[in-house]
């Protein structure tokens, strides 16, 4: 029962999917219940996103009462969460400060703490790559050196300085770099990868319809 | 001039070379990071101003979009995290110059929940005000709403179900532009902006089974992925990272932050080739590397 | 400029200034700016879902527009709560059956029509000399490639003869790939710092010459 109520009601949810896309949207019973289940599917996705929320809060929460190691800066992570979430449930009615358009204590949490200092942990990934490049890109085989000798073409090619390098070699060669590594080899391969993942995709999605995969629903 | 820059640019190879033969003696690499800051932060002081070559899928797109009759309606997506602005903000200004400059209708929305509201919300208003275009009659946010397959799947059908109002809340039947659409069939042109792997569903979802026509802009970590899409003729066009963005500014004729730090990243190209050959002598030439073994 | 302008570039550059010190080293700057991080954006998907799925989605609907029935599609997003109790979990279940069913069922569809049959459809190329033997060499390559990355990652047999000298063509195609990748990856990574240093220089040491000229 535990199960078997959930395995019936992908088969049916995915069922629907299913029918649906064979059915004309706008004269059928099944193409206009579509959008509609589509829409509780929205709506259940967005709790989804809340669990995370409350699980963070949770986790920092015991290491503050616990005063754990470290547990100054699990304050600082619930006071943020509740500097961010708090003015943003309260009605734009009772001020222009709350709620979460333009010019609200959101926003304006979001526009200049969250947002540069998520812009600026993914610019660090520049440093970590220079140094990773030097330290321990080796070509110690035929396939790495296959491997090093296109990157630095494409890395070359890419920017105006190494594009006018390219062209004194060879007139066409960024033409050449782009037709027969990007749109030849590159491309052929991640065409590969592309179906190979799409099968995959369609005989998971299968499995899930049919209750043979039931990972998803944890123990 | 000339022999100043050729004298500034010995002194950079020179220096890099330094910082470089520092990382081998000391094994720190903090005097790489420094090497890189280096040559970011030069170009941006002494700035030089370096000639942007088209690639084949941004003119295509570019293309796409101007042959667009004026006064179509657009979707813009801004299917990215606050994480990528440096790349695909430039994007995001320059389809926005490019569609108010075509006085289309654009509707934008996001798949991307941390900040994809707020981004599209800023940068949306921003340009707005530059081209005099009013909220609900040229342009409305639908905002974000949760699992990105429904929303795709769902605005096949009907947009008003899975957005019943815009960003801020309104209802879709009170806005104006929103009057005569219904779902992707009023739609003339797909603009993705994203930094993750929501275009293929924007391609095997929207173009696959609702012919929309899709054009996108994403980061260079995605870009040789696309490849595939756009030979297939599924996607019209593609923004490969930064230099896409710059090489869109330059078509637009609005150079923009994108084409500024095309000397950056050509500077930090040729370091990390240098540091990669220099690497790969040392290893090579080392007893380690003799032997074959891992260094 | 404003003293909110002002005020609004310094706390930005303060932040990047603090998660750019640990390059140089760890530190209490960069600690407290990564918990700070991680609340501000939990704080910021509770927002979010509060407008943008309870209100704009459910309680105005329901309300405004008498579509009372959009309670269940609640009452479903409440039971996924459950999950953190160990004895009620199993709850959850339906939830995130009815989830993961309709995605399945629109990816089963999507995945065969809008990736698989175009792809292939694309690679069947013609391999004459008819538009030159550049585009003769482009097709030979691309049908080439596609063939033999699709039977490199075709585990169920063993990589002998054959299947083995066809795979091994697919790993050259693979590093090429791979390479081009870094290359972009570079890229990528590199225009992220741009951006920041852009700011740096243009906005917050702007400022400051602002204030003194």
């Amino acid at each position: 029962m535990k199960t078997t109520v959930p395995v019936i009601a992908a088969f049916l949810s995915g069922f629907v999917m299913l029918l649906a896309f064979f059915f004309n949207p706008e004269t059928s019973f099944l193409g206009r219940l579509e959008p509609e289940v589509l829409s509780w599917v929205t709506i259940v996705g967005g709790f989804t996103l809340l669990l995370g929320v409350v699980s963070i809060i949770r986790v920092n929460y015991s290491s503050v009462k616990r005063k754990s190691s470290g547990w100054g800066y699990k304050l600082a992570t619930l006071v943020s969460i509740f500097a961010m979430a708090i003015p943003a449930i309260f009605p734009v009615r009772w001020s222009s400060l709350f709620g979460t358009g333009t010019g609200s204590i959101y926003d304006w949490l979001f526009n200049y703490i969250d947002s540069p200092m998520m812009s600026t942990m993914f610019a660090m990934l520049a440093f970590y790559i220079a140094s990773a490049a030097f330290r321990a890109f080796r070509a110690r085989n035929a396939e790495a050196t296959l491997l090093l000798i296109t990157a630095t073409l494409v890395m070359l090619w890419r920017v105006p300085m190494g594009e006018a390098l390219l062209q004194g070699i060879h007139g066409n060669l960024p033409n050449l770099i782009n037709t027969y590594i990007m749109n030849g080899a590159n491309m052929a391969v991640q065409r590969g990868i592309i179906i190979g993942a799409a099968l995959g995709a369609a005989a998971m999605s299968l499995r899930i319809m049919l209750g043979i995969e039931r990972t998803y629903m944890g123990k | 001039m000339t022999i100043l820059l050729v004298f500034a640019y010995i002194l950079l190879i020179l220096i890099g070379a330094f910082l470089l033969y520092m990382a081998f003696k000391t094994d720190d690499r903090r005097y790489i990071y420094a090497a890189v800051a280096f040559y970011v932060i030069f170009p941006v002081i002494v700035t030089l101003k370096l000639p942007i070559t088209t690639s084949p899928e941004v003119k295509q797109l570019y293309d796409a979009v101007e042959a667009l009759p004026d006064s179509s309606t657009v979707m813009l997506t801004f299917d990215y995290y606050p994480s990528t602005l440096a790349e695909t903000e430039p994007m995001s200004h320059a389809a926005l110059h490019h569609l108010f400059r075509k006085d289309c209708k654009v509707i934008t929305m996001t798949t991307i929940p941390l900040g994809g509201p707020s981004i599209a919300e800023r940068v949306t208003r921003k340009l707005a005000e530059e081209y005099n275009k009013v909220y609900g009659i040229d342009f409305v946010n639908l905002g974000y709403k949760a699992n990105y397959v429904a929303v795709l799947k769902g605005m096949g059908t009907s947009i008003e179900t899975i957005y019943p109002t815009d960003n801020s809340g309104t209802r879709l039947s009170e806005i104006p532009m929103m009057e005569n659409i219904e779902n992707y069939s009023d739609i003339d042109f797909i603009f993705v902006v994203a930094d993750n792997s929501i275009v293929d569903y924007w391609i095997s979802i929207v173009n696959a089974q609702y012919n929309n026509p899709v054009g996108t802009g994403v980061t260079a970590v995605m870009a040789p992925r696309y490849f595939a899409y756009i030979s297939s003729g599924q996607m019209t066009g593609m923004l490969g990272g930064m230099k896409g963005a710059a090489e869109y500014e330059t078509l637009l004729n609005k150079p923009a932050a994108a084409n500024m730090g095309m000397t950056s990243q050509s500077l930090v190209h040729l370091f990390i080739i240098f540091s990669v050959i220099a690497g790969n002598i040392i290893f090579l030439t080392s007893k380690k590397g003799r032997d074959g073994k891992r260094t | 400029m404003s003293l909110v302008e002002y005020i609004q570039i310094w706390v930005i550059a303060f932040v990047t200034l603090s998660l750019f010190s640990f390059l140089y080293r760890d530190n209490p700057f960069y600690k407290l700016s990564e918990h700070i991080f991680a609340g501000l954006s939990a704080g910021y998907y509770f927002g979010l879902i509060w407008h943008a799925v309870i209100l704009q989605q459910m309680i105005d609907p329901m309300f405004d527009n008498g579509k009372w029935w959009l309670f269940i599609p609640g009452i479903l997003g409440v039971l996924m709560f459950s999950r953190f109790s160990r004895k009620y979990s199993w709850i959850s279940r339906l939830s995130l059956a009815f989830v993961m069913g309709n995605t399945a069922g629109i990816f089963l569809l999507s995945e065969l029509h809008g990736k698989v049959l175009p792809q292939m459809q694309s690679t069947m190329l013609s391999l004459g000399f008819e538009n030159g033997l550049g585009s003769f060499l482009l097709a030979l390559i691309v049908v080439v490639g596609v063939i033999s990355t699709l039977t490199y990652f075709y585990f169920s047999k063993e990589h002998k003869g054959l299947l083995g000298g066809v795979a091994r063509i697919g790993i050259w195609f693979i590093m090429i790939s791979f390479g081009a990748h870094f290359g972009y990856t570079v890229m990528a990574r590199i225009s992220l710092l741009i951006g920041r240093v852009q700011f740096l220089y243009f906005d917050w040491i702007g400022s400051i010459i602002n204030l003194f000229s």
